[in-house]
C-alpha cells in the first residue's frame, strides 16, 4: 500500500519535472513575445521523433549523447526561423495575437500530419537512456526515471541561470517587461523574440526525447502537451516560471493519482476542472501578478 | 452585408434544381449550409465580439449527443429534440461562459479549447455511457426528422437540403439582425476601448454573455439537425480534423468581415471534398493552407475583394481628375 503510494508520487515527480520543463518555456515565450503558440506540442513530438530517427533507424554511436547535442541546436534553428518566417510578419496588425492563434494551430495540424505521413501512424518506442534499476532497501527506483528527472531539472536550472546571468537573459528579461524601452537601450528586439521562440522550443522538444522514453512517440500526442502545458502555465500564473514550477509538479502528482486510482480516462477532466476551479476563484493563477 | 448574403444563398437554392440528381453535389451543398452557420457563429464571437473561443466544435457536438440521446434513449420527437438540443447547448455554452468571459483573451482560448478535449473522454467514459452516449461505439440509427409524414433524411437529400436552408436563412438573419442592432455597436465600442466602453455603461461582460448563448443555442441546433441528418454520432465528430476545417472557414472568409465567413465556408467545404481522394495529404494541405493564408491575405478573400475595389475607386478618380 505504502509502496503503492510511494510509486505513485515518484512517477507524479518525474511528470511534474518534465512538464515543468515544458511550461517554463511556454511561460517564457509567452511572457516575452505575448504570442499564443498553438503549435508548441508539435515541437514535443518532434523532439521525440528526432531521438527515434537518430536512435532506432541510423542508430548512431554515441546514444543519447549525440542526440542531445545535435537535437539543441537543431531545435534552435527550427525555432528561430520559424519565429522570423510565421509570427514576425503578423506583428504589424492590431490583431496580431488571434492572427498568431489560428496560424500556429495550421502549423500545428500540419506538423502533427507530416508525421503521420513520414513515419507513419504507430507509435514508437524509444530505447531506454539507462537501463537497470536501483535498489534502496525495498524501494526499487529505475534508473532511467532517475536520469530523466535530474536531466529535467538541471535543464530547468541552466535556463534559469542564463536567464538571470547572461547578456541575453538579461536582455529576454528587458523585452519582456519593456518592449519599447528596451529597444531604445539598443536590445534588437525582433532578434529576442526569435530567440526566446527557440529557446522554448528547445525546452519542449528536449521534455520530448525524455518522456517519449516512458510514453513512446505519438504523432497524436502534440495537442494533449500542448494543453497541459498551457495550463500549468495559466495555473502557475502566466509569465511567472518560478509559479509554473509549483503548477507542473502539482499537475504532474494530479495526474499520477487520478490515472492511478480513477483510470487514465479522467486525467484530462480532473485537469480541467483544477484550472477552472483556479480560474474562478484566482483568474491571475497561483502566482501571477494582476 | 445582406445583398452579399442573398446573393451567395440565393445561388446555393436554385442549385438543387439543377444537382439534384448528383447525390454528392447534394450533400456538398448541404453541408456547406450548415458549416457556413457555424462558422458565422465563430466569426460573430471571436472577429466580433472579440471572444477567443475555441469551443465552437465542442458546442456543435454538444447539440448533436443532445438531440441523439434525447431522440434514441428517450424518444422524443425528432423535431422537439432539435430545439431541446439548442437549448441544452445555450445552458451549457452560458455555463462554461459565465467563468470564462471574465478572463483575458488567451485564457479564455486555453479553457474553451480544453473544454473541447475533455468532452472527447467524458462521452466515451463511464460518465458518458450514464447518459446514453454510447461510448466510444457512439450512437447509431438516429431517427431522421419528420415533420407532416416527410422525412427529412440521408436518402432524402432535396427536402433536407430546404430544410436546412430555411433554418440557415433564419440563423442568418439573427446574426445580421444582432450585428446591426445595438449589440454590434457595443461590440464595436468594446473593442475600439473596452475601458472607454465601459465607462459610458456598456457592459462588456453581459453582452458577451449573451452572444455566447445565442450563438451556441444557433451552433447546438445545426448540430442537432446534422445528426438528424447522417443519423450516427461518434466522438470523431470532436477531432482536430473537424475543427480546423471550420477553422479555414474563418481564415478563408476573414476574421469578423461578416458574410466573408459564409464564403469561406463555400470554398472550405468545397475544396474539402475535392481533396478526399489524397487521403492523408488533404490534411497536410489544409494545415498548410491556414498557415499560408493568414500570412499572405490576413483578412481572408474579403480583404481582397476590399484591396481589389480600393484600387478600381483610386483608379476612377484618378481619371476624373
Amino acid at each position: 500500500m505504502l509502496i503503492e503510494i510511494l510509486d505513485v508520487i515518484i512517477s507524479g515527480l518525474l511528470n511534474g519535472s518534465v512538464y515543468a520543463l515544458m511550461a517554463i518555456g511556454l511561460a517564457l515565450v509567452y511572457g516575452v513575445t505575448k504570442a499564443f503558440n498553438f503549435a508548441y506540442g508539435s515541437f514535443y513530438t518532434m523532439g521525440g521523433y528526432f531521438a527515434w530517427v537518430f536512435l532506432v533507424p541510423l542508430n548512431l554511436p554515441g546514444g543519447y549523447y549525440t542526440v542531445f547535442l545535435t537535437a539543441i541546436p537543431f531545435l534552435f534553428v527550427v525555432g528561430f526561423f520559424l519565429e522570423k518566417l510565421l509570427v514576425a510578419p503578423l506583428r504589424k496588425r492590431s490583431d496580431w495575437q488571434m492572427k498568431a492563434m489560428m496560424l500556429t494551430l495550421g502549423l500545428s495540424l500540419f506538423l502533427d500530419i507530416g508525421y503521420i505521413a513520414m513515419f507513419g501512424p504507430r507509435l514508437k518506442s524509444l530505447p531506454d537512456i539507462v537501463e537497470g534499476t536501483l535498489d534502496i532497501g525495498p524501494l526499487v527506483f529505475m534508473k532511467q526515471d532517475l536520469v530523466i528527472f535530474i536531466l529535467s531539472i538541471s535543464g530547468l536550472l541552466c535556463f534559469a541561470w542564463i536567464l538571470n546571468n547572461t547578456r541575453v537573459g538579461m536582455a529576454v528579461q528587458a523585452v519582456a517587461q519593456n518592449p519599447i524601452g528596451a529597444q531604445i537601450v539598443g536590445i534588437p528586439k525582433d532578434r529576442v523574440f526569435a530567440a526566446t521562440f527557440a529557446i522554448s522550443t528547445i525546452m519542449v522538444g528536449i521534455g520530448g526525447i525524455l518522456l517519449s522514453q516512458k510514453n513512446f512517440v505519438n504523432p497524436q500526442a502534440s495537442t494533449g502537451i500542448m494543453i497541459k502545458a498551457w495550463v500549468i502555465t495559466a495555473f502557475g500564473g502566466m509569465g511567472s516560471i518560478k509559479g509554473s514550477l509549483y503548477a507542473a509538479l502539482i499537475i504532474g502528482m494530479l495526474e499520477a493519482f487520478v490515472g492511478y486510482y480513477l483510470g487514465m480516462i479522467h486525467i484530462d477532466i480532473a485537469v480541467l476542472t483544477l484550472l477552472l476551479i483556479t480560474l474562478a476563484f484566482r483568474p491571475q493563477g497561483l502566482m501571477g501578478r494582476e | 452585408m445582406i445583398k452579399i448574403l442573398a446573393v451567395i444563398y440565393g445561388i446555393i437554392g436554385i442549385l438543387p434544381i439543377f444537382v439534384s440528381d448528383s447525390s454528392i453535389m447534394m450533400r456538398i451543398l448541404t453541408m456547406i449550409l450548415i458549416w457556413s452557420v457555424v462558422a458565422s457563429c465563430w466569426d460573430l464571437i471571436m472577429g466580433y465580439a472579440g471572444i477567443f473561443s475555441f469551443g465552437q466544435v465542442a458546442f456543435y457536438v454538444i447539440g448533436a449527443y443532445s438531440s441523439a440521446i434525447l431522440s434514441v434513449s428517450l424518444n422524443v420527437p425528432p423535431v422537439v429534440a432539435v430545439l431541446m438540443a439548442g437549448i441544452i447547448t445555450a445552458i451549457i455554452g452560458v455555463l462554461v461562459g459565465l467563468p470564462c468571459l471574465k478572463l483575458a483573451g488567451p485564457y479564455i482560448a486555453l479553457v474553451t479549447f480544453a473544454f473541447q478535449l475533455a468532452l472527447e473522454p467524458f462521452l466515451k467514459g463511464p460518465l458518458g455511457k450514464a447518459i446514453g452516449s454510447g461510448g466510444s461505439r457512439g450512437i447509431i440509427s438516429v431517427p431522421p426528422i419528420e415533420i407532416f409524414g416527410i422525412s427529412f433524411s440521408s436518402s432524402n437529400l432535396v427536402p433536407f437540403f430546404y430544410l436546412t436552408l430555411i433554418m440557415t436563412l433564419v440563423c442568418s438573419v439573427i446574426i445580421v439582425v444582432i450585428l446591426k442592432s445595438h449589440w454590434g455597436t457595443a461590440f464595436l465600442a468594446l473593442k475600439d476601448s473596452e475601458d472607454f466602453a465601459a465607462s459610458l455603461g456598456v457592459s462588456a461582460f453581459k453582452y458577451k454573455l449573451l452572444v455566447f448563448g445565442v450563438t451556441s443555442f444557433i451552433t447546438g441546433l445545426f448540430g442537432a439537425l446534422y445528426v438528424h441528418y447522417v443519423g450516427i454520432l461518434s466522438t470523431r465528430m470532436l477531432s482536430m480534423e473537424v475543427f480546423t476545417v471550420l477553422l479555414i472557414m474563418i481564415v478563408v472568409g476573414g476574421i469578423g468581415q461578416y458574410p466573408g465567413v459564409v464564403l469561406g465556408a463555400v470554398v472550405t467545404v468545397t475544396m474539402n471534398e475535392l481533396l478526399r481522394p489524397m487521403g492523408i495529404y488533404r490534411l497536410l494541405i489544409m494545415g498548410g493552407m491556414v498557415v499560408i493564408i493568414v500570412l499572405l491575405l490576413p483578412d481572408g478573400v474579403t480583404g481582397l475583394f476590399k484591396k481589389l475595389s480600393f484600387f478600381r475607386s483610386a483608379g476612377k478618380r484618378e481619371q476624373v481628375q
